[in-house]
């Protein structure tokens, strides 16, 4: 499957269900650790490297409110999720399938020219 | 130092109006290459699934044209014309692209096509004269998919219906 290549690790981060949770529960606006790990289930040291990870690939911001740490979505991110999911890339993606699948027989042909 | 590799148009802000997309393909770099060199090879896989083309001019080198018509799954049709600016065998082909000659809104797209072991990894860096531009081929291709959802959405349709009634 083709990606963006520059920003292939926002897919990795999100093949991880509990990653693509946070990011549901994060479009109600900000959320401190605390709250989002009660909401998902997870110990807090477990959550906060979920984010992590997330902040990594500018999926997520975080900002200090006092002694808490609060996190939202992050549009820049996102941005090569919601391009991949539809457009160009996806047209993209589909030629270089058809591609692939072309040289293949390309190479058959080939191994059989020169045998 | 960093390995990530910078580069020097994304700093004054090509980033927004460049699209990367990259891709191993189980093959020689000669034989992924050749694939785009002629129009019997680019006819098998330009497009997604159910798309067509049909040529009407094909010249493969610096400054040449490809004509095309892009025919859509659900019958629509779209006007292509394709010109190559450079062309470095096996490794790289810049091209621009647009829906007719000197189309203003054209935007250029660069191939590189690396060795890595027995495979190939293509890169196809496309950047657009403005954000905007991108933004517009983002949603125009969005469209193309969307005719194609449509029409898969169709085919289940219509086997669904066969399955209740039409078997015997």
């Amino acid at each position: 499957m083709a990606r963006a290549a520059t920003t292939s690790d926002v897919f990795n981060a999100i093949a991880e269900p509990k990653r693509r949770e946070i990011l549901v529960l994060l479009r109600s606006g900000d959320w401190p650790v605390t709250e989002l790990a009660r909401a998902l289930g997870l110990s807090q040291p477990g959550t906060s490297k979920h984010l992590r990870v997330l902040r990594e690939v500018g999926l997520v911001r975080d900002r200090r409110a006092g002694k808490q740490r609060l996190y939202d979505l992050d549009a820049q991110g996102l941005r090569a999720v919601h391009e991949w999911t539809g457009g160009f890339e996806q047209f993209w993606t589909g030629s270089f399938d058809r591609l692939d699948a072309y040289v293949q027989e390309r190479k058959q042909e080939r191994k059989v020219d020169h045998e | 130092m960093s390995e990530t590799r910078q580069d020097p148009q994304a700093q004054d802000g090509a980033a927004d109006r460049e699209i990367v997309i990259a891709r191993h393909i189980d093959a020689p770099r000669e034989v992924v290459f050749e694939a785009f060199t002629e129009v019997r090879h680019l006819s098998r896989w330009w497009g997604p699934q159910g798309f067509t083309t049909t040529t009407r001019s094909f010249e493969f080198r610096v400054r040449g044209v490809w004509d095309f018509v892009l025919h859509g799954p659900d019958g629509t049709d779209y006007q292509e014309w394709i010109t190559w600016t450079e062309i470095v065998p096996p490794e790289r082909i810049a091209m621009l692209h647009g829906e007719y000659r000197d189309d203003p809104n054209a935007f250029e797209s660069v191939l590189t096509f690396e060795a890595d072991g027995a495979r190939t990894r293509i890169e196809m860096r496309t950047v657009f004269p403005t954000r905007e531009l991108r933004d517009e081929a983002v949603e125009k291709h969005r469209a193309v998919e969307g005719g194609r959802q449509t029409l898969s959405s169709l085919a289940a349709y219509v086997t669904g219906n066969a399955g209740n009634g039409a078997s015997d």
